[in-house]
């Protein structure tokens, strides 16, 4: 659909563990009509400082609900954490483009890194129906995850966890790595939202294994609509840039360089 | 309560349009923007030769504002009237087409191509960009420059032309009154200025290209005082641009000598700004008793 501007009522936000919010809200049409891996642009009041919307990846929706999942970094989202229930939020989406459903024999692999996990959740509601999926989730520790316990039980994710606190002791790319050699007969395709090394990690071991991935990238971002150009991140071939709000947020692992300093 | 106003014997819907590079080419906004409270669009910036732009990050937020490096990404003149002319909203509303270059050929190639496209209503000159021939030197703070590429422009063109000129000078009022004499039928007042932000934490700067262009609120006392001071020695219209978010900083600019209002930067924060915009405007001047938009132009009293 054409994305749209809605003012939503928030009904809850709340702090799920430190720094990390989760906010749901009542839409009219974004959450019926988005797709896994879209976006929203989030306005973070009504006032102009901070000035840009913050791009909050579309979690899990249900009827009209979609649920945004968010870490207090700066002044937007501290102001996004203050919002109460009743409260209206305005949110620009559903935008960019989704992530691409496995063909029919292929298994999913869903690896998220830390928040990056946000937009495999909705993608998990859309494969766990007829699909065969895992879904990996690397953490720095038990105390930061990105959504509570009962949920990371519910959808059967495996943990790494830096400190060994929760699950693996490791990164989520170890777990992945061992998930593909568990699965070496079969075909398979990655889908991923993290943290920049752990997106670059994920490159290696897909061009090592010849395995398609696609990858959701956050940079910082304008107007999201492919306006402003502002989103730029670097081609793999070298000519000239992608725009993460119009050509991404989700995108074949192998057009975009990921070389640090190349493309954020 | 009238809201449309007539400016170089064009009449437009509203004061309002958007500023060149905020809008792109008029089609990324469209589910999300009503035509009828715009007077025209200005496009981004094309080029003769594309233009990949600069290394990113590309823009971040500073207090209240915002900076960005986008380098003129463009798909150049060619590119963008195959691919791009058919998606502008020109059955909507007046569509300006705003044109960079680094010498006067550059600007005269591409109004040149420019001029088969029907339905245009005209022009808008970026000139704040580096002029080849004076070694990188700022063609929009040269003033022989800048009435160069003016006049040779319009020796090829009947169509409307407006000057974007920069706030990075110490006086806009020659540079104005150079633009005007060439021949330019609008002055659009200003282009960001340039800034800078830093990451105390890694120590780098905020943006790819060190420093960019600053706009926003901050942007809006000296876009306002640009237009005062452009106002009081030229009698062509003159489109404001920097810093405007609601009607009463447009009542400002219209009082300052605005007759032309560019929404930009605010249009990332508030798609549906020209249209409340536009109501905060009708609000006023019912307060006031303003019966035509037009009597607020220049009425600032001093």
């Amino acid at each position: 659909m054409q994305p749209v501007s809605e003012a939503c009522e928030i009904i809850s936000n709340t702090e799920t563990s430190t720094d990390t919010w989760e906010m749901t809200v009542e839409t009219k049409k974004i959450a019926s009509e988005c797709k896994p891996g879209q976006f929203v642009h989030v306005r973070t009041g009504s006032g102009f400082n901070p000035f840009l919307r913050r791009p909050l990846s579309i979690g899990p929706c249900n009827g009209n609900r979609l649920r945004l999942i968010f870490i207090v970094r700066g002044e937007g989202t501290r102001l996004l954490a203050e919002m109460q229930a009743g409260e209206f939020v305005d949110l620009v989406g559903p935008l960019g483009n989704p992530y691409q459903l496995p063909d029919n024999d292929e298994v999913a692999i869903l690896v998220g890194g830390g928040i990056g996990v946000v937009p495999l959740l909705i993608l998990s509601d859309y494969l766990s129906q007829e699909k065969e999926n895992h879904f990996l989730l690397g953490v720095r520790s038990h105390d930061l995850l990105p959504v509570l316990p009962d949920e990371i039980e519910l959808r059967g994710i495996e943990v790494a966890s830096d400190d060994g606190s929760i699950g693996f002791k490791g990164l989520v790319t170890n777990l992945l790595e061992s998930k593909l050699n568990d699965l070496r007969d079969r075909s398979v395709r990655i889908y991923g939202c993290g943290p920049e090394p752990m997106t670059r990690a994920i490159k290696e071991i897909c061009m090592k294994r010849k395995v398609p991935a696609q990858v959701s990238l956050e940079v910082p971002m304008g107007c999201g609509v492919g306006a402003c150009q502002s989103c730029a991140v670097l081609r793999e071939d070298g000519v000239g840039y992608l725009l993460v709000c119009k050509d991404g947020p989700v995108f074949d692992i192998n057009d975009v360089d990921l070389t640090p300093g190349g493309s954020s | 309560m009238n809201m449309s106003i007539t400016m170089a014997e064009m009449s437009f819907r509203t004061p309002l349009l958007t500023g060149s590079g905020t809008f792109g080419y008029g089609d990324e906004f469209k589910s999300l923007v009503d035509y009828n409270t715009l007077g025209g669009i200005v496009t981004k910036s094309v080029s003769l030769e594309p233009r990949a732009g600069n290394k990113p990050p590309r823009i971040c937020e500073t207090s209240g504002g915002i900076i960005n490096s986008i380098g003129l990404a463009n798909p150049g003149v060619d590119s963008f009237i195959a691919n791009k002319v058919s998606l502008l909203p020109i059955d909507e509303t007046r569509v300006f087409l705003s044109v960079v270059g680094n010498s006067v050929e550059d600007f005269l190639a591409v109004v040149d191509k420019f001029e088969t496209i029907a339905d245009i209503s005209g022009y808008e000159l970026n000139v704040s960009c580096p002029n080849v021939k004076r070694g990188g030197l700022e063609i929009g703070g040269d003033q022989d420059a800048v009435a160069a590429i003016v006049k040779a422009v319009r020796a090829i063109t009947k169509r409307f032309i407006s000057v974007k000129l920069t706030p990075n000078q110490t006086s806009i009022a020659p540079m104005a009154q150079a633009a005007v004499d060439a021949g330019a039928d609008a002055l659009t007042l200003v282009n960001t200025l340039i800034g800078m932000a830093i990451d105390t934490e890694k120590q780098r700067p905020l943006l790819g290209n060190v420093t960019g262009g600053f706009s926003g609120p901050p942007l809006k006392p000296v876009a306002l005082a640009k237009v005062w001071q452009a106002a009081q020695v030229v009698d062509v219209p003159i489109w404001a641009s920097g810093g405007m978010v609601n009607g009463i900083d447009c009542i400002e600019f219209l009082l300052a000598g605005a007759s032309g209002l560019q929404l930009g930067s605010v249009l990332f924060t508030d798609p549906f700004s020209p249209q409340r915009v536009l109501n905060e405007m009708e609000e006023y001047c019912s307060h006031h008793g303003v019966a035509e938009i037009s009597e607020l132009v220049g009425a600032l009293k001093v």
